[in-house]
């Protein structure tokens, strides 16, 4: 393997020490709340179980990019920044849309275990997702032969990373004045057994995509895009083992959390407008 | 020139998809089938000799051919019980000149990671059975998967020949584990017939459904997926459950198409699941007869 000198790497074989810790780590799901009654019980952050993170907004954070947004829903915290669209580099036929480049990537300190510089498998899987995410909502016939590049960076993860970029690289499209056809919001739901919970952080993830011994075996994440003006989802992504019922009814969960974050997200972007024109006003009137 | 041949290819597109949508008025396709109906499906196994499992999926025009090895490999800190497996998919330029080069390698990175996710749950695939010694050995798959041709719809015929080549995996029976001194002694059953099979039970069928205008439609050939909006990929077991779900294409779907959608996909994969299972026994009985017909390898 070609050995990267410029960066600090790890040894070549080195394990993460949160793997000897005690076992209570791994005790049974109700560990995660604090009482046995699903529907009553908050969770270990003293939420309930249908409750979103709170969320921060902000676009314009990234002086040299075209356009840029930050988001941060408490721990997991996300910067993306989108540039002018370019050329498509290598390209010899001419391509009637314009195309997205989404690199994600998780910042190296970002998780309980170290990431390496270079994109890793899940990182790749989350790229496209997140590019299959944003293209509906992009008029990509405005730029033929042009792509846009939207980097994604992951300061700290802490569940909800593939849904936490999608809103933010959707923010920062439109703060870069990319023609678009709506805003995309996006959210995330976690399912163990009977429990449906709303914006799973990172322990409540792997919770959830860990299978228990018990009569409802359903289990796994979801992930849904929304575009709210059109009611049109860009993307679901989910993962575990669920029946259809079970995965409607997330559904419909994840497409009301994509409705409530629509409207900060748009008063975000009305935000930095205002700002933006009551900044250039100053000037005339001196 | 650039232009010419794009608008040339901009009229075939737009006279496929006049006939493609038409049709669809009496609830017929272009080649007679209704909407949920599949092209006819070939399957063979055990065509690779060199490898441990392999099967031969050929879909109307698309033509798959997985081959499955076993290696050792020490099982990951986080997961000492599992072993392991891993997908590879090659978009060889034979299928179509657009895989030359690196053209195919989004493709085939997307129906990889795909796969991976869709086993990703132990309701699908249990690793346990792979670990040999825990956190010290285990069984690595390694599943490679060739595409041969592309004629539409290569994630449906792609979990078809990997659940056909995962059932006909044979892993070599370990008889005796033995630490000695830090390193591993492993002996092996002599009889190189002494294997034991994966439990495919659960292992999901990819059911890919395509939106063409208001039409839901399964197994697209190319020239539908061209004239798609939006495809949408469900993994589904026998017993119906959902595995994974994920939108494939450029394009957004409403929330009650998807919804629909998924009822026809449940649908359809366990039907495809079923028929796959008669399949393969089928397909078991006639290696097992004392002289199996051979049909070659690419007939």
């Amino acid at each position: 393997m070609p050995t990267d000198n410029r960066r600090i790497q790890g040894p070549e074989i080195s394990t993460p020490y949160c793997v000897f810790g005690s076992s209570t780590e791994n005790e049974d799901e109700d560990g995660c709340f604090k009482s046995t009654d699903p529907l009553s019980s908050t969770r270990k952050d003293g939420r309930a179980l249908l409750e979103h993170r709170k969320i921060y907004m902000k676009t314009g954070v990234v002086s040299q990019a075209k356009g840029s947004a930050y988001i941060e829903l408490n721990n997991t915290k996300v910067i993306c920044s989108v540039f002018d669209p370019r050329e498509i580099p290598n390209r010899v036929e001419y391509s009637q849309h314009g195309e997205l480049f989404c690199v994600l990537k998780f910042a190296p300190f970002s998780c309980t275990t170290r990431r390496s510089h270079q994109q890793d498998a899940e990182e790749k899987e989350l790229s496209l997702n997140l590019k299959r995410a944003l293209e509906p909502a992009v008029c990509r016939h405005e730029f033929p032969n042009f792509q846009v590049d939207i980097y994604v960076l992951i300061l700290e993860s802490d569940g909800g990373s593939l849904a936490a970029s999608i809103t933010c690289a959707g923010l920062a499209l439109a703060d870069a004045h990319v023609p678009m056809y709506d805003l995309v919001t996006a959210a995330s739901l976690g399912v163990a057994g009977d429990v449906l919970m709303k914006d799973p952080s990172e322990e409540e993830e792997k919770l959830c995509s860990q299978h228990f011994e018990r009569s409802n075996l359903n289990h796994g994440l979801i992930t849904v895009s929304l575009m709210g003006a059109h009611t049109q989802i860009t993307q679901v992504w989910q993962t575990g083992s669920m029946t259809t019922t079970c995965v409607s009814e997330s559904l419909t969960h994840l497409i009301q959390s994509c409705e409530e974050t629509y409207p900060i997200a748009q008063r975000c972007l009305v935000k930095s407008v205002v700002d933006t024109i009551s900044k250039k006003k100053v000037p005339e009137q001196s | 020139m650039v232009k010419s041949t794009s608008y040339l290819f901009f009229f075939i597109s737009f006279g496929n998809f006049l006939s493609v949508y038409f049709i669809f008025q009496n609830d017929l396709r272009n080649d007679g089938r209704s909407k949920q109906d599949y092209r006819p499906i070939e399957l063979e196994l055990d065509i690779v000799t060199h490898a441990n499992g392999s099967a031969r999926v050929r879909l109307a025009n698309t033509d798959i051919l997985v081959g499955v090895k076993t290696e050792i490999d020490v099982p990951t800190s986080n997961r000492p019980e599992e072993g392991k497996i891993e997908f590879f998919v090659d978009c060889s330029a034979n299928a179509t000149p657009e895989f030359e080069g690196k053209g195919g390698q989004d493709l085939a990175t997307e129906i990889g990671n795909y796969l991976g996710s869709s086993f990703a749950s132990p309701l699908s695939f249990d690793l346990k059975p792979l670990c040999i010694l825990k956190g010290v050995q285990c069984w690595k798959l390694y599943v490679d998967i060739l595409i041969l041709e592309c004629g539409g719809n290569l994630f449906d015929a792609v979990s078809l020949a990997v659940k056909a080549a995962l059932y006909n995996t044979m892993v070599p029976r370990v008889e005796t584990v033995a630490m000695d001194g830090g390193n591993v002694d492993l002996q092996l059953s002599g009889d190189p017939f002494d294997c034991w099979r994966l439990d495919i039970t659960n292992i999901p069928c990819l059911v890919t459904l395509t939106k063409i205008g208001e039409h839901l439609i399964v197994d697209p050939t190319a020239e539908e997926e061209e004239c798609s909006m939006a495809s949408l990929v469900v993994a589904v077991t026998e017993s119906g459950r959902i595995n994974s779900l994920c939108k494939t294409s450029v394009g957004s779907l409403h929330p009650q198409t998807l919804t629909d959608a998924l009822k026809v996909g449940v649908e359809v994969g366990v039907g495809l699941n079923k028929a796959l299972n008669e399949a393969l026994g089928r397909e078991e009985k006639r290696l097992q007869s004392n002289k199996p017909e051979r049909f070659g390898f690419l007939k």
